[in-house]
């Protein structure tokens, strides 16, 4: 499970920051998972309650944005989803183009008390 | 009703383990020790290609190895016959080893006396790669019996590695392998990457590699 690992290293991050920021509790993790980061929100979310057992954040709960796969075309300059259009430019059929977004992952926020 | 806020933390999930890894490679470089990365999928013949690398480098170099592994100690008893230091670290279910972990290995090794030490990473081409270990070159296998389109399905693993070691090219007339695809799909990710064609088994290339990351070791140690 190559997302176990990950969402520990997310669980670890989150501690320090609410040590740091003395949160007495965090009640939400807010994530942003990009369509091509090879991450998989569902898989996120199965083995999070894993990840946090027995942690201070055993109770905090998680939320996943999840963030379009987008690029621009470089011969006409048109924004299209790269997995919705094969990757390539739906109106000229151009596979030359420049990511915007999708490969991110990040943590966004807490919210804490 | 508590009251509560939202914090932004707006951070890379790897960016704890990226700081990690570079407080080790600073260390590494102070004591004048060269860690190498070496990844690949289960099966390519990691350690059949350290035991002829170790049986090349032994006599010019303090050669340690860490064997990563899920579990399970064969390969740590395969290299502890050649007479090398080695260490077993089990991740214990983890797909990967991060900058911490590493450095833990290094310890347990006692290798700041050494000069090149190799870190047999866990047999896999996803995770390993995108986890700093604090190495200061990283290296993979591709075997020939896995297939030429590996670069086009794990991109992200050739892209970061400094070099791609081709194994069992003793093979090729068996399998569909086109060495020189390979080679190119490899350059459009990472137009400086190595390649190297080894075959671990006859002993074929092998004396470049090690010419290769015996380089490396002296650079470091004296760059």
């Amino acid at each position: 499970m190559h997302e176990l690992g990950v969402v520990i290293e997310v669980v670890k991050t989150v501690s320090e920051f609410a040590k740091t920021h003395q949160l007495q509790k965090v009640d939400t993790i807010v994530l942003q998972i990009g369509q091509l980061s090879s991450m998989i929100p569902k898989y996120i979310e199965d083995c999070y309650p894993a990840a946090v057992d027995g942690t201070p954040l055993e109770h905090t709960k998680l939320a996943i944005e999840v963030i379009p796969a987008e690029a621009i075309c470089k011969q006409c300059h048109q924004i299209f989803n790269i997995l919705q259009h094969q990757s390539k430019c739906p109106d000229c059929q151009c596979e030359d183009w420049g990511m915007l977004s999708g490969k991110e992952f990040l943590i966004k926020e807490v919210i804490a008390y | 009703m508590e009251k509560f806020k939202v914090l932004e933390i707006k951070e890379s999930i790897f960016d704890n383990n990226d700081k990690r890894a570079e407080l080790l490679r600073a260390e590494l470089k102070q004591d004048k020790l060269f860690l190498l990365n070496l990844m690949s999928s289960p099966g390519s013949g990691k350690t059949t290609t350290l035991v002829s690398t170790i049986n090349h480098l032994k006599d010019d170099l303090n050669i340690g190895i860490m064997e990563a592994d899920i579990d399970s100690d064969v390969d740590a008893h395969t290299i502890a016959n050649t007479g090398t230091k080695v260490i077993q670290l089990h991740t214990g279910g983890m797909c990967h080893l991060d900058a911490e972990m590493t450095k833990q290995g290094l310890n347990g090794l006692d290798a700041k006396s050494l000069d090149l030490v190799v870190l047999e990473n866990v047999g896999n081409l996803v995770c390993p790669a995108e986890f700093d270990t604090g190495a200061v070159k990283n290296a993979m296998i591709l075997s020939v019996p896995e297939g030429d389109d590996k670069p086009l399905k794990y991109p992200l693993m050739f892209s970061i590695v400094d070099v791609l070691l081709i194994n069992k090219i003793d093979t090729i007339g068996v399998f569909d392998f086109d060495i020189a695809a390979v080679e190119a799909r490899a350059k459009k990710l990472n137009p400086n990457i190595q390649v190297i064609p080894i075959s671990a088994r006859t002993g074929e290339g092998i004396e470049q590699w090690a010419d290769w990351l015996h380089t490396q070791v002296h650079a470091w140690q004296n760059h």
